[in-house]
């Protein structure tokens, strides 16, 4: 675009300046012409009696010859823009002058050629430039238009396909992209490539951490069973019970820790089934129940407004309870003394959305992007007995179930967690 | 009661071994599923607790064996590899009950009995505690014979729980695993249980005091019965 409109402006310049290098050009080969007559045909064509030579053809006097006997000793060979006075009209004149010798005498020869003459010109191909230029700028608009609607179409195809909404894990198999461009056929293969190796990748950090947490589960059994026995006897004294009550809460704590890993990675590996159906009400009365002492210890209101005929198709139970326990757990943890919670269930676009609002500590806007990050303990959370994978199990379930989570958050007011169910579980 | 172990980590058989028997099971154990599969075939017990992770046997194979020769036998299954589909197919084939590593030897041993109660449906079981009755079978207390009013499940459950392993303190992690046992969330040390227990002693204050209701200070709680 700048390189256009660059052009637009130089254009006249441009044009102005080959017009007269044209005319210089001609100028040159008048002179020339003039020479070569003078040579072959001797001086005597054009002066006599040393009386000067002049002729202008037409009317308009738009071009001019002269010769004449050049007193002035000086080598002249130029060509400017000069004012001649022919017979009575001043007119502005580009002229080349030129000296030469023939025998022993000085002779200065003129030709012009009037500005407006050349002028004229200019103007036409000025116009002409330009509207070539115009005609230019159009083809290549086209020409953009049909490159990125027919002949890039695949690319824009790979992009939206393969890597904008790109859902890990891959669960569609590799699907080609029609192409006859051999170069977007490689590109498109080639990121297919990467997003297998990124998903290796992914699915060997799941094997991992599923394995780990599995490997887990008999050591910790071991060791618990053993304190078990050990706190079991009668001949131990309190005092070491006390320190293997230590030892066991230590030891529970790597429990859920390996538990709730365990869990994310089953469902992220999607090992649970999705064949339940649940009336979401009875489901918050469930955790309600569940919940409820610990409610009663922060003296902490709870209220739920759900309608009694929300059912969810196609859900597990036991995960979903989960995710609402932690969620309105985490409602009870973050809150104040004698502060509320409210569950609100609303209608909105055909899709059942459960808000739980809480009236606690809340949460700080650069911490708001990070709270589902596993391990993602905040200076601000007051609680010391927790590890950081609540919401990360709350985000897994909702991915498993593609509920939708917005969170939205005042400091010292409370936060709000917004469970946008999909159209299609209801 | 006759009990076969099939579990390949000896660590944890022991303790196993020691629980049950102090608790009066008579256990058999057996490392691998190879001569775990000669004793369900030769011999009749009353419970199979098999571990699903054998190095040289199938676990479900082994759960099929067991159904067939010991048909009375209660079967459950033992797994670090909570596997969902496990837990589904185990159950298909005839368990009596799914526990997940790590359990609690308390927890099973409560499985164990629920599932006894369950088959062979015990006669209505009513344990005395002082003037308090504890009716197992409808879940309800009562106070020379006026019912207690009030008391929830979750605090049922409680009182059951340490009704079964009566005279034995229980922690505070062991009561909550039992009745948090299938929330998975962010908490690992819990006070909650103290709160229930308060909420159990108020309401049965309003009757009679529940001495037989002991918090076993720095340890946990227990119920004394002494018989």
């Amino acid at each position: 675009m700048v390189i256009v409109v660059l052009f637009v402006l130089l254009l006249p310049v441009l044009i102005r300046d080959i017009n007269r290098k044209y005319t210089d050009n001609w100028l040159h080969r008048q002179k020339d012409k003039v020479l070569k007559t003078v040579r072959s045909q001797g001086i005597e064509k054009y002066i006599q009696n040393d009386e000067g030579f002049g002729s202008y053809n037409t009317l308009l006097k738009e071009e001019y010859v002269s010769m004449d006997v050049d007193s002035a000793d000086r080598k002249i060979d130029t060509i400017v823009n000069e004012r001649r006075l022919v017979e009575g009209d001043t007119i502005q004149y580009r002229i080349l002058s030129h000296n030469f010798k023939v025998g022993k005498k000085n002779y200065l020869l003129e030709i012009g050629k009037s500005i407006d003459t050349i002028n004229e010109t200019t103007t036409p191909l000025q116009n002409i430039a330009f509207e070539i230029l115009l005609g230019m700028v159009l083809l290549t608009i086209l020409a953009d238009q049909f490159y990125s609607t027919y002949v890039l179409r695949p690319l824009g195809r790979i992009i939206r396909t393969k890597l904008i909404g790109h859902k890990f894990p891959l669960k569609t198999p590799y699907r080609k992209v029609h192409t006859s461009t051999s170069d977007f056929a490689y590109l498109d293969i080639s990121i297919h490539k990467m997003i297998q190796t990124i998903e290796s990748t992914f699915q060997k950090e799941r094997e991992f951490i599923s394995n780990a947490s599995h490997e887990l589960m008999t050591p910790i059994s071991i060791m618990q069973s053993k304190i078990e026995n050990m706190f079991g006897r009668e001949d131990i004294s309190d005092e070491v019970k006390e320190r293997l009550l230590e030892f066991q809460r230590i030891l529970n704590r790597l429990k859920s820790i390996t538990k709730t890993l365990l869990l994310i990675s089953q469902i992220e590996n999607e090992q649970f089934l999705k064949d339940d159906s649940v009336n979401l009400l009875e489901l918050l009365q469930e955790v309600y129940d569940e919940i409820s002492i610990r409610l009663q210890e922060k003296n902490i209101q709870c209220n739920i407004d759900v309608p009694a005929d929300w059912e969810l198709e196609q859900v597990n139970k036991f995960l979903l309870f989960n995710l609402i326990f932690n969620l309105v757990n985490n409602a009870i943890k973050y809150n104040k003394e004698n502060g509320s919670i409210d569950i609100v269930g609303k209608l909105t676009n055909k899709q059942y959305v459960l808000e739980i609002n809480d009236t606690g500590i809340g949460i700080d806007a650069e911490q708001l992007p990070h709270i589902f990050n596993r391990f993602k303990k905040f200076s601000k959370s007051l609680q010391q007995d927790s590890f950081g994978l609540g919401l990360p199990i709350v985000k897994s379930i909702a991915e498993f179930h593609r509920i939708k989570i917005e969170v939205s958050s005042d400091l010292n007011i409370g936060s709000s967690f917004k469970l946008i169910f999909p159209a299609d579980s209801l | 009661m006759n009990v076969l172990i099939v579990e390949d980590e000896k660590a944890l058989t022991t303790e196993m071994e020691l629980f049950l028997q102090a608790n009066n099971f008579l256990c058999e154990i057996c490392y691998n599923g190879a001569t775990a599969s000669e004793k369900i075939a030769t011999n009749l017990y009353d419970f199979i607790l098999i571990d699903l992770g054998l190095p040289d046997y199938e676990g479900l194979d082994l759960l099929k064996e067991a159904k067939k020769y010991n048909p009375e036998a209660t079967c459950i299954i033992l797994t670090a590899r909570a596997a969902v589909d496990d837990r589904i197919k185990g159950l298909d084939l005839g368990a009596d009950d799914y526990l997940s590593k790590p359990f609690s030897l308390l927890e099973l041993q409560s499985r164990m009995q629920a599932i006894t109660r369950r088959k062979f449906g015990l006669k209505h079981s009513v344990v005395a505690l002082g003037d308090f009755n504890i009716d197992l079978t409808n879940r309800s207390i009562s106070y020379k014979d006026l019912p207690v009013s009030g008391i929830t499940k979750k605090e049922f459950d409680l009182v059951a729980y340490m009704l079964l392993h009566k005279n034995r303190t229980l922690t505070r992690s062991q009561l909550s695993e039992h009745i948090w046992g299938s929330v998975v969330n962010d908490d690992y040390d819990s006070n909650y249980i103290d709160a229930h227990i308060k909420n159990i002693r108020k309401k049965l204050n309003a009757y009679g005091t529940p001495d037989w209701l002991e918090t076993v200070r720095g340890l946990g709680y227990r119920i004394n019965i002494n018989s």
